[in-house]
């Protein structure tokens, strides 16, 4: 097959696989000389181990705990403060702190039981709320920044005002819901440990595992095994897994497999952060905005993992696609003793863009203008600055994507004709809500310089076959599919001579983690690079090898102290439109029309954009009004996926979206990132259509039938 | 490894109810509750401490007939079946959509719905306000017996343990000037678990009530349905006076007493409960079915 336009579809390298069931996860692994892991968790929130009593164990099972790590008792990530095994301190419920090995995975259950623990307990942070409350006592403040326009002059400006309007507004978790649980498998071998799983990190997996091991280079190895999907909760959160097989790997000189079913993996893995977000801006008389003051606060969960960066995002997002006058803001990751929260596609962004729309919806009623037409007074436009002080240099087509949406939809008109329906249907309630928003590709700021330092490279082989070695997942994404036809097509050369064999650190430079919607523009580019010089020295029937490391683009240099400069090379953006329809009597609300809009530079492959489309939109709309996660004394609620509740086929509808060209210089082919935009807009697009169906302001996400519930009967009770 | 599972899978009814007179045997229809509630943790099989008996294959539980007034219908039949069935009810075949998905509704029978006597079992509801009869046979012949006497608790209904659920009798289906309705609330639209299930019937004789009745589920142990609140509405016209819709709903909001979970709360169920109600209640006509 040969590529004419990089967008034309081709069919997916792992189609076949996946579709026909033949492929298989590392749940379907068996290796000679296996047994199985399983971790004993803390059943308390937090409190200090005393003495731990592991029952008698018969012939070959055995138990694994702190003392068997060579190395330091910590995952790493970014600070020293996630243990492998708690030995001292516990800090969630579901904590591991042992693992029991062996052949029979009912053995090993029964097992779990006898474990006895004695504690000594101490009073647990169960919500955010409350750490808000504590927020200055040790060690409830894990992280914190601030910056923006000074708190003189805009309290200058709030004492010239003519309104100050402060809300407040509440995000609630996130389940990932990959199909695929978490699962990793340690290899024994006597000179080596090769660790395999489902995950989208190998190099954080490999860091992680040699300082746990306290190994060399050469002694751990990390192999990427078919990944039923991530959404950013196979980023971190396997790296303690691999922590936990290989050290029991080495421990007990055996292959050990460690694999989660729904419920263990739904109460014990990172979520999205539950955040809450503050309000304060300053009107005059016609409703325009003079200052705006925002606050946010993450529930980062028992450690701080990644949260300082996710809270980075979202400070970064916290204005939106607006220019604000004067904006000031600041924000904290506050330690809870609950599951640790962590990455999830977008990454921060989702709650900032439902609290501004929000927000900015919500000051739109008060100036009695249409809430889209109020946002597009404020809309960006190329040559802005950010909220940092860097500069949107490249055009943005906002203003096209919302025309263009305005007539399909027949916005107006609709509005009208939705009038008249809820004024003649006592039952349900029909609405149209709108969200603007964009993304920042890649790392913040200087991170791809400084700390990822990708590499790639291209193998030829004596044959002519091309193949890829790069250290990033196709978690189902699609990557396979895009990066090697970005190949084949610079190379000239029939898309099936290219090849991307799962990665193995032992084959394959760090081309950086599978995160922050950068493999296709940042890796991509590198490829496209590397094709480019392959292709200039290319010899057929000769073995070959090129190399390309990542050059940064000229921007305003990031400062991460004083929040200022280019906090992205570029960003994508995207509009939707949203219609419901509320049942007023049960509170349901029913997805009837979604329209979408994105521009992502350039499309590498239709079909796979489109995959990125429908399953991001409808994880974002499902996070404003469907998926519902709640945590009581510390323990996750909802352990099925019935009773979490993201959407099936039959809650979704069809989304009609398009993609809009806007080739960026540094993308290949002038691709920008994709994956999480298309999620980010789908939550503050379904409140305010629920708004609009209601006439009811909200200030929370999800909206479930709960809250509309009680909202109604609120409003009934003052309606009298 | 796998421990030994005595299982039996018998060509007719008959002997099928000689050994459940034998043995106290844990009876499999289409098995999508049993499956669930004898669930092991990931890698362990599940665990059913009583010989198996399977039913699902045998015809004679399987039929779907009018005898006089009455439809009967086989205990076996799974929800695919009745849904292709013309003479099941349309209210009933509504309410059987919005159960699972498909390949649950290829193996879900309706006596399993019925005898896991689950709280937010979707089928209930609707059995109520039928007055349906249940048959269960065994060795010693037949029973006939109300669903609202069989059910007794969560997961507690009076079988007998050499006693099948043969079929479901619904007695007043096909009578003159009956509607009936099932709303079901789920957190969405496929493969969710009643948060609240409402069941409205009723029967007219002109604008004049002659029987009317309605059940909830999910919102107590077992479907609430109270006869003493429905019978002050006989002989009253509709549409209905907002008085009598006052008194019912305050009569039920006394009964209706359902829990916070994590699903849902209880606020939540009995408000959205009274709401599709007062719905049916306030209802100007309502078309036959
Ligand atoms: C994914 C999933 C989704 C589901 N969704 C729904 C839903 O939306 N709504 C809902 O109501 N239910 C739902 N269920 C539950 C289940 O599918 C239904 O209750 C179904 O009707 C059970 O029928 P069965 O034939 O599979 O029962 P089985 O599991 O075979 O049996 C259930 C119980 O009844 C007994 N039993 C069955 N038949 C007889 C008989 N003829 N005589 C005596 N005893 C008998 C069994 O011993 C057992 O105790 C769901 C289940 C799953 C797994």
């Amino acid at each position: 097959m040969n590529l004419k336009d990089i967008s034309t579809s081709v069919p997916k390298k792992d189609h076949k696989g996946k579709v026909s069931g033949q492929l298989a996860y590392i749940s379907d692994l068996k290796v000679e000389n296996m047994v199985f892991g399983v971790l004993y968790r803390s059943p308390i929130a937090y409190g200090k181990i005393k003495s731990i009593q592991v029952p008698d164990l018969p012939l070959g099972y055995e138990v694994v705990g702190a003392e068997d790590i060579p190395g330091p008792n910590y995952v790493k990530i970014i600070k020293e403060d996630q243990p492998i095994f708690a030995n001292e301190w516990v800090n969630y419920i579901g904590e591991p702190i042992l693992m029991l090995v062996g052949k029979d995975l009912d053995i090993l259950y029964g097992l779990l039981e006898k474990v006895k623990i004695e504690w000594e307990e101490y009073q647990a942070i169960f919500t955010l709320e409350e750490a808000i409350k504590q927020k200055a006592a040790p060690g409830v403040t894990m992280a914190n920044y601030e910056f923006g326009e000074s708190l003189e002059i805009i309290s200058a400006i709030e004492q010239g005002a003519h309104q100050i309007i402060e809300e407040e507004y509440d995000t609630g978790y996130q389940e990932h819901v990959y199909l695929e649980p978490q699962g990793m498998l340690a290899i024994y071998k006597d000179d080596e440990i090769v660790v395999q799983g489902s995950m989208q990190c190998l190099y954080y997996i490999k860091n992680a595992l040699i300082t746990a091991l306290d190994c060399g280079d050469d002694d751990v190895r990390v192999v990427q095994s078919p990944t039923g999907g991530g959404f950013g909760g196979k980023e971190e959160f396997p790296s303690m897994m691999a922590c936990h097989v290989a050290v029991a790997a080495k421990a007990v000189k055996k292959s050990v497999m460690l694999v989660f079913d729904r419920s263990e993996d739904m109460v014990v893995t990172t979520k999205r952060h539950p955040a809450k977000l503050k309000y304060r801006t300053a009107l005059d008389k016609e409703g325009n905005i003079l200052s705006m003051c925002v606050e946010v606060y993450l529930d980062g969960g028992a450690n701080v993992g990644l949260s300082s960066v996710v809270l980075q995002r979202a400070l970064l997002n916290s204005a939106g696609v607006y220019k604000i006058p004067h904006f000031h803001a600041k924000g904290y990751v506050l330690k809870t003793h609950t599951v640790p929260n962590g990455a999830f596609r977008g990454f921060g962004a989702p709650q900032s863009f439902a609290g501004i729309e929000s927000h900015i919806g919500h000051l739109s009623k008060r100036a009695n203008i249409d809430p889209l037409e109020y946002k597009r007074k404020y809309l960006v436009k190329q040559g802005d600055p950010t909220i940092t002080k860097g500069n949107f240099r490249d055009p943005i087509l906002m203003e096209e994507m919302i025309e263009d949406l305005l007539n399909t939809t027949d916005y107006k008109k609709k509005k009208v004709e939705f009038q008249t329906f809820n004024h003649h249907n006592q039952r349900y309630k029909k609405g149209i809500g709108t969200s603007l928003f964009l993304h920042g590709c890649g790392f913040t700021g200087s991170g791809e310089r400084d700390h990822i330092k990708a590499t790639v490279k291209l193998f030829k082989s004596k044959d002519d076959l091309v193949s890829l070695k790069i250290s990033n997942s196709d978690m189902g994404q699609g990557i396979y599919t895009t990066l090697s036809k970005i190949v084949a097509k610079e190379l000239d050369l029939p898309y099936e001579k290219v090849s991307y064999p799962y990665p193995d650190t032992k084959e394959v430079p760090d081309s950086g983690p599978t995160v922050a919607s950068r493999t296709t523009m940042i890796v991509g580019k590198l490829l496209e690079r590397a094709a480019k010089k392959l292709k200039a020295q290319w010899q057929n029937g000769v073995e070959q090898e090129v190399t390309e490391n990542y050059v940064h683009r000229e921007m305003i240099p990031w400062n991460e102290l004083t929040f200022t400069g280019d906090a992205y090379p570029a960003y994508s953006w995207g509009v939707n439109f949203v219609e419901v329809e509320v049942d007023t009597l049960t509170g349901n609300v029913k997805l009837e029309n979604v329209y979408a809009n994105y521009e992502v530079g350039k499309v590498i492959d239709d079909r796979v954009m489109k995959g990125q489309i429908d399953g991001g939109l409808a994880q974002g709309l499902a996070y404003g009004y469907l998926e519902k996660m709640t945590s009581k004394e510390g323990r996750i609620q909802q352990k099925s996926i019935t009773d979490y509740g993201p959407p099936t086929s039959m809650d979704v509808v069809s989304i009609q979206s398009k993609v809009f060209d806007n080739p960026y210089a540094d993308g290949p082919y002038g691709a920008k990132g994709a994956g999480e935009l298309t999620l980010i807009g789908g939550a503050p697009a379904v409140q305010a259509a629920i708004e609009d169906a209601l006439q009811t302001p909200f200030q929370q996400i999800p909206i479930t039938p709960e809250v509309i519930i009680e909202s109604l009967w609120l409003r009934e009770g003052e309606e009298g | 490894m796998a421990e030994k599972i005595i299982a039996y899978r018998f060509d007719q009814v008959d002997q099928t109810l000689s050994q459940l007179n034998k043995e106290d045997c844990t009876i499999i229809a289409g098995g999508t509750d049993v499956m669930v509630l004898y669930k092991s943790r990931r890698g362990v099989p599940p665990k059913i401490t009583k010989p198996i008996v399977f039913i699902d294959h045998l015809n004679e539980l399987k039929q779907v007939y009018k005898k006089g007034k009455d439809l009967h219908i086989g205990a076996c039949c799974t929800y695919s079946d009745l849904l292709n069935d013309p003479l099941i009810p349309t209210p009933l075949k509504n309410a059987i959509k919005t159960i699972a998905a498909p390949a649950i509704r290829n193996r879900g029978t309706l006596g399993g719905n019925i005898c896991n006597a689950s709280p937010a079992g979707d089928t209930l509801p609707l059995l109520y306000v039928y007055n349906a009869k249940l048959v269960l046979r065994s060795v010693s012949g037949v029973r006939i017996v109300a669903i609202s006497d069989f059910i007794q608790g969560v997961r507690r209904v009076d079988r007998k343990s050499n006693e099948i659920l043969a079929e479901i009798i619904l007695p007043s289906e096909l009578e003159e000037g009956a509607y009936a309705v099932f709303e079901k609330v789920g957190n969405r639209n496929a493969d969710a678990i009643a948060k609240v299930g409402f069941a409205g019937y009723i029967r007219t004789n002109g604008e004049v009530i002659k029987d009317i009745r309605f059940a909830f589920g999910a919102v107590g142990p077992t479907m609430v349905r109270s006869v003493d609140i429905e019978k002050k509405l006989i002989g009253k016209t509709i549409p209905l006076a907002g008085a009598d819709i006052a008194q019912v709903l305050s009569a039920f909001d006394k009964i209706i007493k359902p829990i916070d979970d994590q699903r849902s709360t209880a606020r939540y169920r009995k408000t959205v409960a009274l709401n599709l109600l007062r719905y049916f209640l306030s209802r100007k006509q309502y078309q036959h079915n």
